[in-house]
């Protein structure tokens, strides 16, 4: 089932397109990023599929029109900062969620063993660090259970640990077929946890897909011998590359991740082939996103 | 509608401000009109304080003490119960969580109408009490002489409320928000009234202003000192409480219309 689908949306305050004409579909299950710099229109996006911000212009449809105009009960999320009342408990924040989503018989137990509050739920909200905070946020959105969650950069401002606790608990969820929508800046982040991705610049959406094809992180190759043309009559034999591209001073050889420059040596010499270049890389992830997003607009 | 209550009350039974401005309610009608009777000398037309106490004019004189309690603290809390829903960002989570705008809405409204008609009723029952006390004969018509003025109170604290909570979602600051419902109230409206309008045309049409259409629902009781305006004028100084109940009602209804289109119209 398609969980979401974006048509055409758009936003803008002033002159400033927030979101300029994006287009998505979320499919069921998907573990889908929406990835970009700060103030690239990721929160503006799904301030809008939450009905927070109002559209200028554009669409988008919920769970295929199924639980119509007011699907958000179905869906757990949690928007820039965790939200709560400051002057009341955990859990009777807790209580008014589940009094929002008509939950009959919620396990507030059970969602806070899993965000590790258990034990502090009595305490008032605000006094919480921001770790805690951020970590009720969690509960609150997965509250009913809901088969959609959204994240907003989940990891933001957490110290290192809390960052790891963040994710794992992502993961944890998504194991259990939920189907997740998390922005985030950090392309690390997407790239550990997500399935699909779409990247985001200046509100347009610059490429999306699977996190495998977008963001590859296959490995790079620099080869050169003294004689060319037998050099590539070896390279098309071997199944591990994925393509050869012939350079002025080299042939640039994309393999698969796990693949060893010293095994291309290798063969190379058993063919009698003598190498004058031979330099491996692994294209960082990081420069290929400030790749894809440095590009120029068309 | 009994939901949405429910969830207002889940989000106030522990809110101090909320616990704090109901308990000075309940404590300070009853006292501050028990206050006059540590006062011996009273001037003239008024002497002696006993008035105060017995049917019917109990009603009228709590009524004035309600008054200002309910202008300064239900105004108070009916612009703090949503400006506090911006400022901890829980009404976008809110909606985010699943309520619809319309909901949030009505579910202010209601409590803003419970709030009233628990006001309303205390007022009712400490006028009945001082009352019974202090009267030396009960007679039936001469206790429901006033009766009317329960339901007026009850249209004057929805009325404060409302000013208050059109303000709130407007401006969705606390300070400036109180600030603003103070102001006009004290200053800019009686300057409205008096400084300009009184002198385009002395017509009774400056009395047809929201706060004052509020206030004369339980006026000052000392009227005969407004007879010289009378003189002067031509007209009355007060709305006559049928006046006073219609404005009131209409302008309910406005601000709670707008209120109604900011919420649903504005993005959170």
């Amino acid at each position: 089932m398609t969980i979401l689908s974006i048509n055409q949306l758009s936003k803008h305050y002033g002159r400033i397109h927030a979101v300029d004409g994006l287009s998505l579909t979320v499919e069921e299950g998907n573990i889908f990023g929406i990835l970009g710099p700060n103030g690239s229109g990721k929160t503006t996006t799904l301030g809008m599929i939450l009905n927070i911000i109002f559209p200028d212009s554009g669409t988008y449809d919920w769970f295929e029109g199924r639980f119509g105009n007011n699907p958000r009960r179905h869906i757990g999320a949690l928007l820039e900062t965790p939200n709560f009342y400051p002057y009341l408990s955990a859990l009777d924040n807790l209580k008014i969620v589940a009094h929002v989503r008509k939950l009959k018989d919620p396990d507030f137990d059970g969602i806070l063993e899993l965000v590790n509050l258990k034990g502090r739920e009595h305490d008032l909200f605000r006094t919480y660090s921001f770790g805690m905070k951020q970590r009720l946020a969690i509960a609150s959105a997965m509250l009913g259970d809901p088969d959609v969650l959204i994240f907003d950069e989940p990891t933001n401002g957490l110290d290192p640990q809390g960052i790891a606790e963040v994710r794992e608990t992502i993961l944890e969820i998504a194991n259990r077929g939920k189907t997740i929508l998390m922005a985030s800046h950090i392309l690390d982040e997407v790239e550990k946890i997500c399935t699909h991705v779409a990247i985001l610049k200046k509100g347009r959406l610059l490429a999306t897909g699977q996190v495998g094809a977008i963001l590859s992180d296959e490995q790079w190759i620099e080869v050169e011998a003294t004689e060319r043309n037998k050099l590539k009559a070896l390279l098309a034999n071997i199944p591990e590359l994925k393509s050869v591209t012939e350079k002025d001073r080299f042939l640039l050889v994309t393999t698969q991740p796990d693949f060893q420059a010293a095994t291309l040596n290798q063969l190379a010499f058993q063919q009698g082939i003598l190498l004058t270049h031979l330099v491996s890389r692994s294209k960082s992830l990081e420069s290929e996103f400030l790749e894809i997003t440095k590009e120029d607009l068309v | 509608m009994f939901y949405l209550l429910q969830l207002e009350w889940l989000k106030q039974r522990k809110n101090r401000s909320f616990l704090m401005l109901g308990a000075l309610y309940f404590i300070l009608l009853p006292c501050s009109l028990l206050i006059a009777k540590s006062i011996q000398q009273w001037p003239p037309p008024i002497n002696t304080s006993d008035t105060f106490f017995r049917f019917p004019d109990v009603f009228i004189y709590l009524g004035y003490v309600g008054n200002w309690l309910t202008f300064l603290l239900l105004g108070f809390l009916s612009v703090l119960f949503i400006t506090q829903e911006f400022s901890s960002r829980t009404f976008r989570q809110n909606v985010i969580t699943g309520l619809t705008r319309a909901d949030m809405f009505w579910s202010k409204v209601y409590f803003m109408t419970a709030v009233s008609l628990a006001a309303t009723l205390y007022y009712g029952l400490v006028a009945m009490v001082l009352g019974v006390i202090h009267s030396d004969a009960l007679y039936t018509s001469v206790i429901m002489k006033h009766i009317d003025y329960i339901p007026r109170f009850f249209v004057m604290c929805m009325g404060y409320m409302s000013v208050g909570l059109l303000l709130g979602v407007w401006i969705r600051r606390t300070g400036f928000a109180l600030f603003s419902y103070f102001s006009y109230a004290l200053f800019i409206e009686p300057i409205l009234r008096w400084g300009v309008h009184q002198n385009l045309f002395k017509h009774q049409s400056m009395h047809y202003y929201p706060m004052n259409a509020f206030e004369d629902l339980a006026p000052v009781p000392f009227s005969e000192m407004t007879k010289g305006f009378e003189k002067e004028f031509g007209f009355q100084f007060f709305l006559s409480p049928q006046q006073a109940m219609i404005t009131s009602v209409i302008y309910i209804a406005l601000f709670l219309v707008a209120t109604y289109l900011l919420i649903t119209r504005r993005d959170l």
